[in-house]
């Protein structure tokens, strides 16, 4: 009796366990927002000939962003950033007599928020474009609503694989990670010339698996020797066995396909434990917050990422899109808010060279955007309406991403 | 094996803060014959109370530890009137607790001017707190219930989804940190050059001290005794005129204080807070408490550092991938060869 109760118990809650962690909303994931590529060519827009383009009135653009749920941390700097360059561009009277009505939506991070607000968008404000959502995991549900329709999609912050893939009419601006990691590993090899690493990544999370898998390849095309693989699941704070493990086999850097929170405690525990500062950590995309260097500390000082933007940027615009977003909202930008800055101006540059508001005409402008300049650098859409610009790689210097220079 | 003396310490560690976790667990299981699954809940805003006092009061650590652990125990003890208590016997003072339950709810969740914000918060914690005191000086209870076993389960499920969306609604979903520094962070190194950080001897201080505690509580007070008898029988021990209430409320009163105080310790060790932190913990104290016994204190202890060590050296000379296979695998295998787990000694005398 008390043995079947008992069995009965474990089953029930191991299945409770299981459906509780698939929802923890740590931040993780799939959902991970992941890019960060885009470029808004912002402040560097002088070319702007006001009227020629024939267009007047309100032109409408929906913007979807995670405002609340586990991506809360990475939708309002993209409201913030967006909104700022709708009002450059209204100021600017860059489309003529016409100005940019935004609309923006709270997907609240989940599937079903993104499809409601693309339904809402689409059916009932008209819009022209919508930009977003945050999360690929939310794009892969939502963009096909727009592609029936016939809207043109930008997202600016999803780096997953199958995006773009989804239709003609989806584009985006932010860089996928394997774009991004090949570059980082190539740049810091020769940097540094590691020789063996050790690599860490969150095996139950579809952005840090698929990060961890371009980072295999790229190591192996480097002829880079990987000691070990070592992994962790989603809400673990204990790394000490692994990374225990990882000390005894004296690695030249570790790898780690994380997010910002773990990739922090991981630093933290490798320094307590005794692994030297001589021992960098790359990671990739997920390391692309502010937040690193806070958690962090000292322990994560050198550590490496690639990134699509980097506040320090010299690209166009780039110092007056900091300096204005730090000047209305009080907060450095991140890469975030870049890529929504640089959609804006991507979508209102496809919108003045088709000089019109017919959604049709603005795709075929979209796929026509090429060496535009933005805050991400000078943009193009390759054949499948994904970005090209050239990558970055950061490090931390005194808990600030500074540019990697390799001489250090 | 050069990183031997290290994984055993980072196993020791990892097995004194699930012994912390699965010490109250294992108690409320021993008496009740409840699992309840908001444990991991109450450890988490066992955590955010200590958040709270040190962050916002500006409470020095020593103070914020007490407070946490007070604070979560009389969770516990509001959780088990609201959640498992009107299982057992309804009165009308469960009644007004819920009626107070829900005014407290509107007023913390719903978009009201402060005011009115503040009146119904708590009018719903005044009402909730006359409900408790009707409750327990009800004599004759409305109804007495003989509920299936899972049924406080599937409360406790319920009471776990409420405490976990408030947090997210006060604290929000990110994670939360305590002011770096609080604690001394600068390691100790051991012999075979293994280190040990401050926190983690204290955390181990702490949960081998409450260990012999709870031990000596359970095994020679006056209040150990009632809370045996009750486990034993508890219409016996109400023949016998123990006032099977106030034994159950000091029952989830200790495992929520225990759980407080593995919240506030843990929190403080990995600096990383967020309301989902009680769903980890929970399902590895599932294992513990199983493997040691339901309702045996000290199995949940030995049990504790068996998982521990074994997810570790799995890690270590495995791979890890699998350090949670080895553990379900002991836990598969405990149910199989002996289903009332290493220390348990059948159902009628736990805890």
């Amino acid at each position: 009796m008390k043995a079947r109760f008992l069995m009965v118990f474990v089953i029930l809650a191991l299945l409770m366990a299981g459906c509780g962690a698939g929802e923890t909303p740590t931040g993780g994931g799939a959902a991970a927002p992941t890019n960060t590529t885009a470029a808004g060519g912002g402040a560097a827009e002088p070319t702007a000939q006001p009227g020629g383009s024939g267009l007047s009135g309100e032109i409408s653009i929906g913007a979807v962003w995670s405002l609340s749920g586990a991506a809360a941390i990475y939708g309002p700097s993209q409201k913030n950033a967006a909104e700022l360059a709708v009002e450059e561009i209204n100021n600017s009277g860059m489309l003529g007599d016409a100005k940019i009505r935004l609309i923006t939506e709270d997907d609240r991070s989940t599937k079903e928020g993104a499809i409601a607000a693309f339904e809402k968008l689409i059916n009932q404000d008209q819009v022209v474009a919508i930009l977003g959502p945050t999360l690929s995991n939310s794009a892969k549900a939502a963009d096909p609503i727009a592609q029936e329709k016939g809207i043109v999609v930008l997202g600016v912050s999803n780096t997953a694989s199958g995006i773009t893939e989804i239709g003609n009419f989806i584009f985006r601006d932010s860089l996928p990670e394997s774009d991004v990691i090949p570059n980082t590993i190539r740049v810091t090899k020769e940097a540094l010339g590691y020789q063996k690493v050790a690599v860490m990544y969150g095996e139950d999370d579809a952005f840090t698996k698929s990060g961890y898998d371009v980072f295999k390849q790229a190591l192996e095309d480097n002829g880079i020797e990987i000691l070990t693989t070592e992994t962790f699941a989603k809400g673990d704070v204990d790394f000490s066995a692994q990374l225990t493990k990882i000390k005894g086999l004296n690695p030249d850097a570790i790898v780690v396909s994380a997010l910002a929170e773990e990739a922090a405690n991981i630093m933290v525990q490798a320094r307590q434990l005794g692994i030297p500062e001589t021992v960098r950590f790359i990671g990739g995309n997920g390391f692309n917050s502010p937040k690193l260097a806070q958690i962090a500390g000292p322990a994560a000082e050198g550590a490496i990422s690639g990134a699509a933007w980097f506040i320090g940027n010299d690209t166009p615009g780039n110092k007056a899109f900091v300096e204005a977003y730090r000047a209305k909202y009080g907060s450095d930008p991140d890469q975030f808010a870049a890529q929504a800055y640089a959609g804006v101006y991507i979508l209102a540059n496809a919108i003045k060279n088709a000089g019109s508001k017919d959604p049709q005409a603005i795709r075929d402008a979209m796929a026509q955007i090429k060496d535009l300049p933005t805050v991400l650098g000078t943009f193009s859409f390759n054949e499948n309406r994904d970005p090209v610009h050239e990558p970055v790689v950061q490090v931390v210097r005194n808990g600030k991403f500074e540019v990697f220079t390799g001489n250090e | 094996m050069e990183q031997l003396p290290q994984q055993l310490i980072n196993g020791i560690w990892q097995g004194a803060a699930l012994a912390l976790f699965a010490m109250g667990y294992t108690l409320v299981f021993g008496v009740l014959d409840i699992i309840n699954l908001a444990h991991g809940a109450t450890y988490m805003w066992g955590a955010f109370f200590a958040f709270v006092c040190i962050t916002r009061l500006d409470w020095p650590l020593w103070a914020a530890i007490p407070a946490a652990m007070i604070g979560a125990g009389l969770l516990a003890v509001v959780l088990d009137r609201l959640a498992f208590k009107p299982l057992r016997t309804l009165t009308s003072g469960g009644l007004v607790l819920w009626v107070g339950f829900i005014v407290l709810l509107l007023g913390l969740i719903g978009a009201w001017s402060p005011g009115l914000k503040w009146t119904l918060t708590l009018s719903g914690a005044a009402i909730m707190l006359g409900g408790i005191v009707q409750d327990y000086a009800a004599i004759r209870p409305l109804r007495v219930r003989h509920v299936p076993h899972l049924a406080p389960m599937i409360s406790s499920i319920g009471a776990s989804i409420i405490l976990i969306s408030l947090a997210q609604g006060i604290f929000g979903a990110q994670v939360s940190r305590f002011p770096p520094d609080i604690f001394p962070s600068k390691p100790y190194t051991l012999p075979g050059n293994a280190v040990i950080a401050p926190i983690q001897l204290l955390v181990l201080g702490i949960a081998l001290a409450l260990m012999v505690v709870l031990h000596l509580l359970i095994a020679r007070t006056q209040m150990g005794r009632a809370i045996r008898g009750i486990a034993w029988s508890e219409r016996t021990a109400r023949l016998l005129g123990i006032n099977v209430d106030l034994v159950v409320a000091q029952t989830f009163f200790l495992s929520g204080a225990l759980a407080g105080a593995a919240g506030v310790l843990l929190g403080l060790a990995f600096n990383r807070l967020d309301p989902f932190m009680g769903n980890e913990v929970e399902l590895a104290g599932l294992t513990v408490i199983i493997v040691g016994g339901m309702g045996s204190i000290g199995g949940a202890a030995v049990a504790a550092f068996l998982v521990g060590m074994l997810r570790v050296l799995s890690v270590g000379y495995i791979d890890s991938s699998f350090r949670d296979a080895f553990v379900f695998a002991l836990l598969i295998l405990v149910l199989l060869v002996r289903p009332s787990g290493i220390f348990g000694r059948g159902s009628s005398v736990r805890a």
